[in-house]
């Protein structure tokens, strides 16, 4: 793709050409001054004013997490039969919201997407930050966190061994895989990056730290083919966890016998719900990180079209499950999977079912048409949405069959307690506390990446074209 | 030139300009010809004549070996070492095994391929190298293709590498002294942050071992530990008696037993003892006698047991001529039924266990009143 202004308007058919993924006129070095530069200007006071009320948040759950450990898990609402409540909720939510970034690098590079490379460094921290905030709901789950390492497979005095048959050690290695993969991707994509951070600071402090974390990167071609080589391995072996974590997560439900969870769609319903979820709340972070870091140029109205589409494309997947799950209810002639089915749309947290259905379903359609996807107030309702929408899916999922499974002698309703929003609340806090401290220290959109897709970046001798 | 130097790097503009110098310059055979670029050029590695990148083969290796020990690992601890039964399924069930395998094929595989990549191939950490103490380098991070002639031997002329270099097309040419001393590290300001990061980790750990010492830790979890239950042996207001342990409701009997002697205990006098007199239910009996009879009838059956003194009760002496003198089913009469204070164990006693614990009483009633000819049998 070339976008010189040396050629004529109106040579070009319209729809022959891509639309431009930038605005204005980007160079390698004008890109560096402005993404680079901005870890080193002073945060706004606005930034100041963010922090602190995630930083509130963050504490909010801190304390609670800490009530919890105080007391025990009482302090929550779970209690039989709704032993998985918030916990494993909020567990899948965050869980869910890290597919997104690893779809964006993994899945969209193999597919040589350039529309990714320049949301493609926020959406993998994004991954990273999610997982942490995922995480904590496991460990507090227990009962006894300080035990925790007993999920691990490891010779010990009492001669145990894990269950290997259980998908609950499954969940183990497939997050703590999801975790370091992501992580480990997103260092050798901030490497070539934090190396031109290096070369330009003036502060001796950031030189230190600079150096340290570049590992002395200095941008030899020899090196460059081997790190070409291994983002290009390890985009295909992401990919297989894209696919995978939601569905070994999908597995703790769909291989255990309560009517609701019993299901052979689980686990593409899960891992396409998890992209959505993820989408959403990119969206929602790259219009506040477009509008407040002044990256219009970089992060285009193009960018979140696209990001909206995919939206759409999932909404209408999720539209598809759900209806899946009605019709597998009622084909299945099964009394206790059409008793769970009715409660899900009337029964006593039937509210939560149609917040769900309309927030997945219904209110992301407004995304087919071209005026709702370039407008900030459409994008934000719908990624909102589908941010309510993708909890109380699985909140419809773990209390609706939980409370009512197939004993009605246990039935019982479950009220979650302040603690258990205290922590939901906090998880929202830590989430956007490491966004925020993100965003201010390193930087945001992979400058290396979108430096080699710019006009010109390329030789133009090379016969083949499969740089454009 | 006498001075002895790293390398000489030339400066281009674009990409084009590097990628037309590089077979000039290569061409000029002066030293090793390295590319220094703020991305990866395409091509630039056919240009280089750079060596495929092993990288690929040696991912697939790491991967199948990490689908192997994940195989091994798993099914060595399922059907070898621990084969519990879950779920019905057999020990060596081996299709259960796959998610964990594949997991751990990706884990394996990427940590070779980001590691492998920059600490096998790479090279990487290396602060030490000239090129990042270079004037281009500034340049090179940022927009910047430098091309650099790299000495090969002692013989390397700088000044004709910068020739090469201009003639090809360089904009800027820079001559990169050799290192004076090891490459390896040269910053100091990495071994102060090691030492700086080693004194923090020394210094948390002093506090919190002087925190856990000297203050007193929070019990976490209290209302896991703290639970509304009853402990055995402990008094309970709950109940009309007071007791936290309650006795079986009326007419209980051991799981898979019937009371065989109902009526009274005249009645009983006719059972026999079904049982052998054999080392085996001597011990059974001996063992049921412990755990039930003795803490009031006593060790010896002399109705001095532990409890006893406690309850001011008076058990009854086993060994009185009347008791010596009762028919087998009479004793096993009371054991089902209970007789005075003492409770019925039919709840808490299997029909076998209470005919052993007669033949036992037997026992203990024949030791203490042992005949002469009770020696001779005794000593053959």
């Amino acid at each position: 793709m070339r976008t010189d202004a040396a050629i004529p308007a109106g040579d070009i058919p319209a729809g022959l050409v891509e639309p431009s993924l930038y605005v204005g006129k980007v160079t390698p070095g004008s890109l560096d001054d402005q993404v680079l530069a901005f870890p080193e200007t002073k945060p706004p006071r606005k930034w100041y004013f963010a922090l602190a009320i995630t930083l509130t948040a963050a504490l909010i759950g801190v304390v609670s997490i800490g009530y919890t450990f105080y007391l025990g898990i009482g302090a929550w609402g779970n209690s039989s039969p709704v032993f998985w409540a918030f916990d494993i909720i909020n567990f899948v939510f965050w869980v869910g919201i890290g597919h997104a970034g690893t779809l964006i690098s993994a899945i969209l590079f193999l597919f040589r997407k350039r529309w990714r490379n320049a949301i493609a460094r926020f959406a993998e921290a994004m991954t990273i930050f999610a997982v942490i905030c995922a995480v904590i709901f496991p460990l507090i789950h227990v009962g006894r966190p300080w035990l925790a390492y007993w999920l691990f497979p490891y010779p010990n005095q009492r001669a145990l061994w894990t269950n290997f048959r259980s998908p609950l050690l499954w969940d183990v290695f497939a997050v703590n895989t999801y975790f370091s993969v992501s992580l480990m991707f997103w260092y050798l994509g901030l490497i070539p990056d934090i190396a031109s951070m290096r070369d330009r600071t003036t502060s001796k402090l950031r030189k230190v730290i600079y150096t340290v974390l570049a590992m002395g990167w200095r941008g030899a071609a020899s090196h460059w083919q081997h790190y070409e080589k291994a983002y290009l391995l390890l985009a295909g072996l992401a990919t297989g966890l894209v696919l995978s974590v939601h569905s070994v997560v999908s597995f703790d439900f769909a291989t255990s016998v309560v009517p609701g969870w019993h299901m052979t769609i689980f686990p593409p319903y899960f891992v396409a719900g998890a992209i959505f979820a993820g989408f959403a709340m990119v969206v929602m972070v790259l219009v506040v990180v477009r509008e407040t870091m002044e990256l219009k140029n970089l992060i285009t109205m193009r960018h979140l079209d696209v990001m909206n589409k995919v939206i759409l494309s999932m909404s209408c997947i999720m539209g598809y499950s759900y209806m899946m799950e009605g019709f597998t209810a009622w084909y299945s002639m099964n009394e206790f999977l059409h008793h769970g089915f009715m409660n899900i749309i009337t029964g006593t947290y039937g509210w939560a079912g149609w917040v769900t259905i309309s927030c997945n379903i219904l209110i992301p359609q407004i995304l087919w048409f071209k005026k709702a996807r370039a407008s900030y107030f459409w994008m934000i309702l719908v990624a909102t949405g589908v941010t309510i929408g993708m909890w109380f899916e699985r909140f419809v999922i773990i209390v609706i069959s939980l409370h009512q499974d197939y004993l009605p002698s246990a039935w019982r309703i479950y009220k979650p307690t302040m603690v258990d929003f205290g922590i939901l609340l906090g998880t929202f806090g830590i989430f956007f506390t490491l966004v925020l401290l993100f965003a201010r220290v390193l930087p945001v959109i992979a400058t290396t990446e979108v430096k080699a897709i710019l006009p010109d970046a390329q030789p133009s001798h090379h016969g083949d074209d499969h740089h454009v | 030139m006498s001075e002895t130097s790293y390398a000489v790097l030339g400066t281009f503009e674009t990409p084009d300009a590097l990628m037309q110098a590089i077979p000039k310059v290569r061409a000029s055979k002066l030293g090793t010809v390295e590319a220094y670029t703020p991305y990866a050029i395409h091509g630039i590695e056919e240009a280089l004549g750079l060596r495929r990148s092993p990288l690929g083969g040696m991912v697939l290796v790491m991967g199948v070996l990490g689908a192997l020990t994940a195989f091994g690992f798993q099914y060595w601890i399922s059907a070898i070492d621990y084969p519990i039964i879950t779920g019905g399924k057999a020990p060596d069930s081996w299709e259960a095994f796959i998610p964990i395998m594949f997991e751990v094929t990706v884990l394996f595989a990427t940590f070779t391929a980001g590691l492998g990549m920059l600490f096998l191939l790479n090279k990487l950490p290396f602060f030490g190298h000239p090129v990042l103490s270079s004037k281009s380098i500034k340049s090179i991070t940022r927009d910047r293709y430098v091309l650099a002639l790299e000495a090969e031997s002692e013989a390397f002329d700088s000044a004709a590498a910068a020739a090469a270099l201009q003639a090809a097309g360089a904009s800027q040419v820079e001559i990169l002294p050799a290192p004076d001393r090891s490459p390896f590290l040269t910053s100091d300001y990495i071994l102060r942050a090691a030492g700086g990061i080693f004194t923090a980790c020394l210094g948390a750990g002093l506090v919190m071992y002087f925190a856990i010492k000297l203050f007193p830790v929070v019990a976490p979890m209290k209302y896991m530990q703290d639970q509304p239950r009853l402990n055995a042996q402990k008094a309970s207001s709950f109940f009309k008696d007071g007791h936290g342990m309650q006795r079986p409701v009326a007419g209980t009997v051991a799981r898979g037993h019937l009371p065989t002697a109902t009526g009274t205990q005249e009645e009983a006098a006719t059972l026999a003892n079904p049982l052998p007199r054999t080392r085996e239910v001597f011990a059974a009996g001996r063992q049921a006698y412990k755990n039930r009879c003795e803490v009031c009838h006593g060790s010896v059956g002399d109705g001095v047991g532990s409890l006893t003194a406690a309850y001011g009760g008076k058990p009854a002496n086993l060994q009185a001529q009347q008791f010596r003198d009762y028919p087998d089913g009479k004793i096993y009469w009371a054991i089902v039924n209970g007789k005075n204070a003492m409770p019925s164990h039919a709840a808490d006693l299997s029909e076998s266990q209470r005919w052993a614990v007669v033949h036992y009483v037997r026992a203990l009633q024949r030791a203490q009143n042992a005949k002469d000819e009770d020696l001779k049998v005794a000593i053959p």
